[in-house]
């Protein structure tokens, strides 16, 4: 047979095509008892339920976490989970908070340091000494 | 300070869907759930529940509500609107909304955890795996008319095979139950899982559609392959006769790979958005989730001789011989040379390669010029399915090649 096929698998673009939310589940856990969590309550009481409304791709927990801070966590689809301790904010920050928890893609925070990361292959091609104006010693 | 199990003293507050109980209520489960397979009484009874239920056509009525749910082998159809994780998934995927959640959940039932046909997702895998592979293939064969079969074969593998497909299923957060059962969130993919220890390349591939299956040693040929195997080029089982298929209810041994049922998930999701939705919808969703991913297809090219190849080509085509010049070189007597290789057919350079050895250089050369050829893409392609659409301009025929390269 002259040519044989090598099988592989296509690589996922997230956004060329489909955008696939990368959190994908938020605990919120309360205390009903400690001060820290005066902000925690408010947030789920208010406004948790336009957060939920505005973001169906992730599903909500909330769960008590008596006697102590309140915390939020977010479960990512790479399998990282992301937890950020509430305690003593607004519900405006909180709020905040979970924005920043169902933005991030759950890798963990890398330093980029080339503006362009691209999988396609540079289309002026790599610079090669043996083409072009030759110079002969 | 000693950090407190979260899993551990929540659970009374989470849904109870969400775990499945404490641990005495486990242990009754597990006894009612072996209990379950193995007499055939409660499996009759079972077996009944499920054929009124799909006698009725219906949402299963108050009577069976009653009934725990642990006997169900998935869970009941009323689950789906009450599973936050099923609505989710729905929305992550940006699902259109005439695709309802119990379609959804359907789709997330494998036939090896229900093997009653009205509740699971079969038939709506076979018709999104018709789908699948239809779309990908008219995609590949009108935007690279000149491709070798092995390698149309490699494309669609790369495309819709099942590794791919269960790559997706996990890109899409979709998360698999441990067991299946009535009591499970609808949300997970629901399989019976393979038992631990078993060689899955234990037993030859038996009961394809290819006669003379059994003489390993016979030589498949291309065209054999494309008459009798299926659309990767792997042997496909035969469909097994009505009579003797086993009987709907009956509890199936056998498990599958946690990739088989990834495949068979995303499949049928592909047929239900088919059948709720349409054909726009089904044809929007696929070229967003499979043909927006990057595949070089240059890659996946294997050649034996590739100099061989060429000369072959060009004798068809009518081209003049190829013949390798060097193009430049440094470094011949020393530890690294390097060669450049151009293969020229009269003034046109078919292609360039660059080697440490003279060969080396000529036999990636050649190549480059093959891929060349069999890499041509027309402008503007039309695929066949395109005409479905609601005034499509007239067809104009599409470029249809001779054909590889036969050596």
């Amino acid at each position: 047979m002259p040519v044989q096929g090598i099988k592989a698998v296509a690589t996922a673009r997230n956004g060329v095509g489909a955008f696939i939310l990368q959190c994908k589940r938020l605990d919120f856990h309360y205390c009903d008892w400690a001060g820290s969590s005066r902000g925690m309550n408010a947030f789920l009481k208010h406004t948790l339920p336009s957060f939920a409304k505005a973001n169906p791709q992730i599903e909500i927990r909330v769960s008590p976490r008596p006697h102590k801070h309140p915390v939020i966590k977010g479960h990512y689809i790479n399998g990282r989970e992301k937890a950020i301790c509430v305690r003593n904010l607004e519900p405006e920050q909180i709020s905040n908070k979970a924005n920043l928890l169902k933005e991030a893609s759950g890798e963990k925070l890398k330093r980029t340091k080339k503006p362009i990361a691209s999988i396609n292959e540079s289309v002026r091609g790599i610079w090669s000494p043996y083409h072009g104006d030759n110079k002969t010693v | 300070m000693k950090r407190l199990q979260l899993q551990r003293w929540s659970s009374s507050v989470l849904s109870p869907r969400a775990r499945t109980g404490g641990r005495l209520q486990q242990h009754l489960y597990y006894s009612l759930r072996r209990q379950s397979t193995a007499s055939p009484a409660l499996q009759v009874e079972s077996e009944q529940l499920v054929d009124e239920s799909s006698l009725n056509s219906s949402i299963p009525s108050s009577h069976i509500r009653q009934q725990p749910k642990y006997i169900l082998p998935s869970p009941p159809v009323e689950a789906a609107r009450e599973s936050a994780k099923l609505a989710a998934l729905h929305a992550r995927l940006y699902l259109p909304s005439r695709l309802p959640l119990e379609t959804l959940a359907r789709a997330l039932v494998d036939p090896s955890a229900d093997s009653n046909s009205n509740f699971n997702n079969e038939s709506l895998a076979t018709l999104g795996h018709d789908l699948l592979t239809y779309y990908t293939s008219e995609h590949l064969l009108c935007t690279y008319p000149r491709l070798p079969l092995t390698v149309i074969f490699a494309a669609m593998y790369a495309y819709v095979g099942p590794k791919t497909l269960a790559t997706m299923t996990r890109e899409w957060g979709v998360e698999m139950a441990a067991v299946p059962g009535g009591e499970v969130d609808p949300g997970l993919l629901q399989f019976q899982r393979v038992a631990p220890g078993t060689d899955l390349d234990a037993e030859p591939v038996s009961n394809t559609t290819r006669p003379n299956d059994s003489r390993m040693s016979w030589r498949k040929s291309m065209t054999s392959r494309i008459v009798y195997d299926n659309e990767f080029g792997d042997p496909s089982k035969a469909p097994v006769e009505p009579s003797q298929q086993p009987t709907p209810g009956a509890q199936s041994t056998q498990g599958v790979t946690a990739e088989q049922a990834s495949a068979t998930f995303v499949r049928a999701v592909m047929g239900s958005i088919y059948l709720h939705a349409g054909r726009p919808a089904a044809k929007r969703f696929f070229e967003q989730h499979f043909l927006s991913r990057h595949l070089n297809i240059s890659d996946l090219f294997n050649f034996s001789q590739p100099a061989r190849d060429l000369s072959r080509l060009c004798a068809r085509e009518n081209f003049e011989p190829p013949v390798a010049k060097i193009i430049s070189e440094t470094g011949r007597k020393s530890r690294h040379p390097v060669f450049v290789v151009g293969i020229y057919s009269g003034q046109d350079k078919l292609g360039e390669g660059a080697g440490a050895s003279l060969l080396e250089a000529r036999s990636r050369a050649a190549v480059a010029a093959l891929k060349g050829w069999y890499l041509y893409s027309p402008l503007n392609v039309r695929v066949p399915s395109s005409m479905e659409d609601e005034g499509a301009a007239a067809w104009k025929p599409v470029h249809v090649d001779l054909g590889e390269v036969i050596v």
